[in-house]
């Protein structure tokens, strides 16, 4: 190779001049209302930026903070640094393919990521799942549901400083994504619906793993949950943060946990009941103070409501096939179809437009994080940089399902 | 289905609605223009026998020769989703009055119909991209999207031969540009 | 010439080096001190002061280096423990060569200055916050007769010298031209200061029980046994010593200034390499500090819990044996290897001749090691008072690391109106009781 000629510092064309070295954010053209009103600074007033790079913001997500000392007075995040344009390249695969495209948007829980579209395609293709697979998608997506809720566990604690809980809900998380790649092969993204059915029966591994853990996990969530739940830092922190109120949730279009804990009990799975969540029976967690105390709480209790329906459709399981006879080509007929689950974050929706062809004309995939994540803009006001990552974390936002 | 809701809605919209209800599986779909797009999500949202308090989606739509916004509404009232078309906005004036007067969470999803298809919503405080940088020209999910064009443009762009702007005569065959027939 | 050295092997080339060099170099001194021992000695005998300074001086500097090690070890493998993993194992015999790595790794990183810095300041503040701690140990007595310096305001120094280690965190904070450096030093700050107040109040009380702040003094008065010791008379002083002790430690739950979920590393963000480790350093040295002060002033420092008859005396005469004397040190080892290694010789097959020789070996030397210490636990007095004191600062020290492990961080304001509202007035209250305690015990 020829002598590498690297740049050097003090060459004029890198260099910055030192008055202008220490403003390092560049200050966007105030071109809207909201922009305007932002970033026009007033007296005692910094701009913060919280990079994409940061130990603690759930994903790639950047967020401009405007304080003043260290009081939080207005909030902008930006957003798109894991944009990979999903839904462009679901107009150029087919209706098979694109269910494991769709996996890595909420990759946290994948399994609702792919079971939302899965369901409006076999609206569209009027598909009828057999009931043996609607089980096994009640059972795998309860497991994803108590997986996810023990990340945010985690994550929770280990943004408000505490580094044990992340392990202990971790150690669950990992039993449960052994179960489940016993039956589908992967521990992140399952790539296990399809349409019309799942892809592979139940087997001996995850039946014996999940009897193993059934007998336990009672008592190992109890324990863990009683290290923070006692904790009184930790409540004092938690009690009276980020309170959302029942109209702001409505306005705002929140869903899940984050509507439920603000005293709404709108769930899908009862209000708009899809699969064979009506034949099972289970309580639909509400609290009323929809801080984030109660967010917490309430996945939490959601957790236990999980365990109630694992367990009866293990007993109600019934036996026949897992998968309905599709032909390899899928064309349905020009339409539209929409449907949406309970995601552990919200409500996760598609809406499938076809044209008659075999690729979607137009897939719109809709998740809860993004929307959750204008709460945070409206939450923080008044409270103190610190906060920022904790009401976050309580809002349980997935930076991939945001950025699609 | 709910028949009895279909009915309700052609009697309260009436003339408002640009096509026939139509139903299938447990969604609703009514069609309406863009410009009254306001006056009709008020009434579904106020009107006592409606009360559609919760919006689960914005969506924007190219069919290749005119956009659409589809919102997706739910209510206690009835078991259906119901799906509001506002239909035939046209490519040269892609604008449609905002709904973030009901639902302030409507601004981000209007924001990135903006950012992927160009719409422009009247009355939202915040018409800004929100997935692509802020100098990015095109916008990705019309269906006469030309990477190569984009990328080239970009600072990184040009590097892989996808990107490469000087394309050959049948990079227009690689685009795609399809358009929805009649439903 | 050049042809030999150039077929010799790395290592025959660094023992022709070094052997001929070592030769030379000891040659010399053995000429120096021939000649010069005389009056070097002369002078030092007249300076003793000055002399007992510059050892006492390089000692704790040389002292803080194996403690931070362990408690950073410690740290790893603890807060490992009650996580459920396994922690650093394998670097050396169960990982304990790790935190001897992470000196090197942070020695050999990039140590750079960032364009638009204070450069002064910027350099010194790492000097400043590590200079205070070992300044502070100083005063600590680990045993009779093992300490620093002792006069009769060492507790009031150990506080004034503590607190400027603030002063460094503010100057690194301030001089690195960065918003999350300038906010951690301003939060660092304020939280030393709100702490400071508790922190100094809560051991008026002992100061009055005591009627001296000189350190020494305070340990002698707690001779005798467990129930002498100052933590059942100062009980409410203690809880307080120790929260504010945590706070001024820069110790989770009141870790505010190196919240790295919330500002990167707070005032630490603009440094690499060494000058991050003399951060984390001393604040390693202050958790051993902190500790040892609270074992010192509440738990009795270097007595043991209960009375001990020492000293021993062996009624063995060694010199009476003569010449046989010489025969026990040399037989000692040969049968001492050979009784021990012969049971691994006998019952294991897998065991070679040489390894049960080896093993013998070993054993017998732990043996002696483990008799030459009890002989010096028992005899002499400092032997046994350093082993408690360690002991007893290493509990401390580990309840600080089981805190950081489970408890999660308090936030700012609430660490702030905690310090006010609630140690503070506490603190007061235990000096008017006290006070009150002996005024009314004197007057009887």
């Amino acid at each position: 190779m020829t002598s590498s000629t690297r740049p050097s510092l003090d060459d004029p064309a890198l260099t910055i001049p030192l008055e202008h070295a220490g403003i390092f954010e560049p200050i966007p053209l105030a071109r809207t209302e909201r922009q305007q009103e932002f970033y026009g600074l007033k007296d005692g007033e910094m701009l913060l930026n919280m990079g994409p790079q940061h130990p603690s913001t759930h994903g790639v997500l950047r967020v401009v903070l405007k304080i003043n000392g260290e009081q939080v007075v207005d909030l902008d995040p930006v957003l798109g640094y894991l944009h990979r344009g999903v839904e462009k390249i679901a107009e150029n695969s087919d209706f098979h393919h694109i269910i494991s495209q769709l996996d890595p948007l909420e990759y946290v829980s994948s399994l609702f990521c792919e079971w939302s579209p899965v369901m409006s395609f076999e609206k569209l293709l009027d598909v009828q799942v057999p009931r043996r697979a609607e089980y096994i998608r009640v059972l795998t997506g309860e497991l994803n549901r108590i997986a996810s809720h023990m990340l945010f566990l985690g994550w929770y604690a280990l943004d408000l400083g505490g580094i044990t809980p992340i392990l202990w809900s971790f150690a669950e998380r990992d039993e449960i994504v052994e179960m489940l790649a016993a039956i589908t092969g992967a521990k992140l993204l399952f790539n296990y619906f399809r349409i019309g059915g799942v892809n592979g029966d139940l087997n001996h591994e995850f039946m014996s793993r999940l009897g193993d853990w059934m007998s336990r996990a009672g008592a190992q969530l109890d324990a863990g949950m009683g290290l923070l739940n006692e904790n009184e830092i930790f409540v004092r922190r938690a009690r009276g943060l980020g309170v959302l109120d029942r109209e702001t949730a409505l306005r705002m279009c929140a869903t899940g946990p984050n509507l439920r804990a603000s005293g709404v009990p709108f769930d899908i799975r009862r209000a708009h009941p899809y699969s064979v969540y009506p034949e099972l029976e289970f309580d639909i967690p509400t609290r009323r103070e929809g801080d984030s105390l109660a967010r917490y709480l309430l996945r939490m209790d959601e957790v236990r409501q999980s365990l109630r329906i694992i367990d009866q459709c293990l007993h109600q399981m019934p036996d026949g096939p897992v998968m309905a006879r599709l032909p390899r080509l899928l064309r349905p007929r020009p339409g539209r179809a929409y449907s949406a689950v309970e995601g552990p974050r919200g409500q996760y929706s598609c809406y499938a437009m076809s044209d008659g062809t075999d690729q979607p004309f137009r897939l719109r995939i809709h998740d809860p994080s993004f929307l959750h994540l204008q709460l945070v803009g409206l939450l923080m006001p008044g409270n103190l940089i610190a906060d920022t990552m904790a009401i976050m974390a309580s809002l349980d936002p997935v930076m991939g399902g945001v950025d699609k | 289905m709910d028949r009895a809701f279909r009915a309700l809605i052609e009697r309260t919209f009436g003339d408002l609605l640009t096509g026939p209800v139509r139903q299938r599986h447990d969604e609703t779909e009514m069609r309406i223009r863009p410009g009254d797009v306001p006056q009709v999500m008020r009434t579904l949202h106020d009107d006592p026998r409606l009360r559609f308090e919760y919006l689960s989606d914005l969506a924007g739509v190219d069919t290749g020769t005119v956009f659409q916004v589809v919102y997706h509404l739910f209510s206690v009232v009835t078991p259906d989703w119901l799906r509001v078309v506002a239909d035939g906005i046209p490519r040269d004036q892609p604008r449609i009055p905002s709904i973030t007067f009901l639902w302030k969470g409507a601004e981000w999803m209007e924001r990135e119909a903006y950012d992927m298809f160009g719409l422009v919503f009247e009355g939202n405080r915040d018409m800004r991209r929100i997935y692509m940088p802020d100098d990015y020209v095109s916008f990705p999910l019309r269906k006469d999207f030309h990477l190569p064009d984009d990328a080239s443009r970009s600072p990184g762009g040009g590097v892989r031969p996808m990107e490469d702007a000087t394309t050959p005569a049948d990079a227009a065959a690689a685009t795609s540009r399809r358009t929805a027939t009649a439903r | 010439m050049a042809a030999y050295w150039s077929r010799l092997s790395v290592g025959s080339r660094a023992f022709l080096v070094i052997v001929p060099a070592l030769l030379v170099v000891g040659a010399v001194l053995t000429v120096a001190i021939a000649l010069l021992l005389g009056p070097v000695l002369d002078f030092l005998g007249a300076n003793m002061p000055l002399v007992r300074f510059v050892a006492a001086a390089t000692a704790i500097i040389v002292m803080t280096i194996p403690i931070a090690f362990v408690i950073i070890f410690m740290e790893l493998k603890v807060i490992a423990a009650m996580n459920l993993r396994v922690g650093p194992d394998r670097v050396g015999p169960y990982g304990t060569f790790m935190s001897v790595v992470h000196g090197l790794k942070v020695l050999a990183k990039e140590d750079f200055t960032p364009r638009g810095v204070d450069v002064p300041i910027f350099t010194l503040a790492p000097i400043v916050v590590f200079a205070s701690i070992p300044l502070t140990l100083l005063v600590i007595p680990f045993a009779p007769g093992v300490f620093g310096q002792d006069f009769n305001i060492a507790l009031l120094y150990f506080f004034a010298i503590g607190g400027m280690s603030v002063v460094g965190l503010m100057m690194a904070g301030w001089a690195s031209f960065n918003k999350y450096s300038l906010l951690g030093a301003l939060r660092a700050a304020a939280q030393a200061i709100s702490y400071e107040l508790p922190l100094t109040l809560s051991v008026v009380g002992i100061i009055i029980l005591a009627g001296t702040m000189s350190l020494n003094s305070i340990v002698q008065q707690q001779a005798g046994s467990l129930f002498d010791w100052n933590i059942w008379k100062q009980p409410l002083g203690f809880l307080i010593f120790f929260i504010a002790a945590t706070a001024e430690a820069n110790r989770t739950p009141l870790d505010m200034t190196e919240a790295d979920q919330e500002l990167v590393a707070g005032f630490a963000t603009e440094y690499s390499g060494m000058r991050f480790g003399f951060f984390f350093f001393a604040e390693y040295v202050n958790v051993f500090v902190v500790s040892a002060l609270s074992v010192v002033l509440f738990f009795g420092g270097w007595n043991a819990p209960f009375d001990w008859p020492f000293p021993v005396t062996l009624s063995l005469d060694p010199g009476g044996l003569g010449l046989g004397l010489v025969f026990l040190i040399a037989l000692a080892p040969v049968v001492g290897t050979i009784v021990l290694g012969l049971p691994f010789w006998l019952l294991s097959s897998r065991v070679s001749t040489l390894k049960a020789l080896v093993i013998g070996f070993i054993l017998f030397n732990l043996l002696v090691v483990g008799a030459l210490l009890g002989w010096a636990f028992v005899s002499a007095a400092w032997v046994s008072g350093l082993a408690w004191m360690i002991g007893k600062t290493f509990v401390f020290v580990f309840i600080f690391v089981q805190m950081r492990g489970t408890l999660p961080r308090v936030r700012v304001d609430q660490l702030m109106s905690f310090a006010w509202k609630w140690l503070l007035p506490a603190a007061l209250l235990n000096i008017f009781v006290t006070a009150i305690a002996v005024s009314i015990l004197a007057n009887r």
